[in-house]
């Protein structure tokens, strides 16, 4: 009687690790990339950040980002002044921060390597204005590493940055932001 | 009579394209050949931010700072930016310096545990109260140099 209990339990703890192992624990990294792109007919901008704080619990979906407004590399000198003191007014403003769900988290096997899509969801905080903003992302599991890729546009307008009529015609109103992160298991 | 005052004006007009023209192509914060503003240790650096972001930012930030401190780690993880983590408060403070890509030998070549001397430019400190999963705090450098 005594060994099927032990057997039992032993089965049980067995089990329980194996599920902590394949569905737990959180998800991080300090160097993913953000870029950001506007288009239009007179000029195309860029800019990229290979800093980006980022981390996701893979039981709950909870995903987080956190980003330095500074740290954004534009290939020329001026229109990296113009973006952090005119239009970002990044010394007030440092930082923007994305806090959402991966909506379909257990569609996501961390186990098993593979490409995944699920909604994503949340809300983005630039220059102390929220919005929610959405996107589908796309997963892909590469021996426990895993690395996202997603894009939602932004309107600037939408958070607080008034770009002067001068320079109207050269920033889109549609700013494509792209996400693209490798995350390690970390506990 | 007319023609010196039309020669001032070409000159005024070509001085105004050479001026537009120069600060449109304006070069990025040459970290090499600019002298360090500050130089101080990693903890000093952290401390500085941790105790009061707001002064820090406006004694560092955009400029180049000189930094010593011990090496956490070495991160690789991202081609396009090879970066060093030093230790800022033995805990989960950190002073993260981003390297252009050429210098990624450079990076590799450098061991753990070895105090490192970096010239930098500062960006700034990325920790957040309210998101729980970024609980480490990190003051950036970026366009780092390993002085030797």
């Amino acid at each position: 009687m005594k060994k099927i209990t032990i057997l039992i339990v032993a089965l049980l703890a067995v089990g329980l690790v194996a599920f902590t192992n394949h569905s737990g624990g959180i998800y991080k990294t300090n160097t993913g990339n953000i870029n950001f792109y506007s288009h239009t007919s007179v000029e195309d901008i860029t800019a990229d950040n290979h800093k980006v704080k980022t981390a996701f619990d893979a039981s709950s979906g909870k995903l987080q980002f956190s980003v330095l407004i500074k740290d954004f590399e534009f290939p020329k000198a001026l229109m990296q002044e113009h973006f952090n003191e005119n239009y970002m007014s990044s010394t007030k403003y440092p930082k923007s921060t994305f806090s959402g769900t991966i909506e379909n988290m257990e569609a996501i096997n961390l186990a098993q390597n593979g490409t995944y899509t699920s909604p994503v969801s949340g809300n983005l905080t630039m220059k102390d204005v929220t919005k929610e903003v959405s996107t589908i992302a796309t997963f892909t599991v590469t021996d426990g590493v895993v690395n996202a890729k997603a894009s939602f546009n932004v309107n600037p307008e939408d958070y607080n940055i008034d770009i002067p009529k001068v320079v109207s015609k050269k920033i889109s109103r549609e700013i494509k932001v792209s996400i693209d992160a490798d995350y390690m298991h970390t506990h | 009579m007319k023609r010196p005052i039309l020669l001032f004006i070409a000159l005024l007009v070509l001085g105004a394209v050479y001026y537009a023209y120069k600060s449109y192509n304006k070069p990025h914060t040459n970290v090499e050949e600019t002298a360090a503003a500050e130089s101080l240790t990693a903890i000093n650096l952290f401390d500085a931010f941790d105790t009061d972001e707001t002064a820090a930012l406006t004694k560092y930030a955009d400029k180049v700072i000189q930094v010593n401190g011990s090496i956490f780690q070495i991160d690789l993880s991202n081609d396009a930016e090879p970066q060093v983590v030093l230790q800022g408060n033995g805990n989960n403070g950190f002073i993260r310096c981003g390297f252009k890509s050429s210098e990624t030998d450079k990076v590799k070549r450098l061991n753990d545990n070895v105090t490192l001397n970096v010239k930098g430019l500062c960006k700034g400190f990325n920790s957040s109260e309210e998101l729980d999963l970024l609980a480490d705090k990190d003051v950036v450098l970026s366009n780092c140099m390993i002085i030797e």
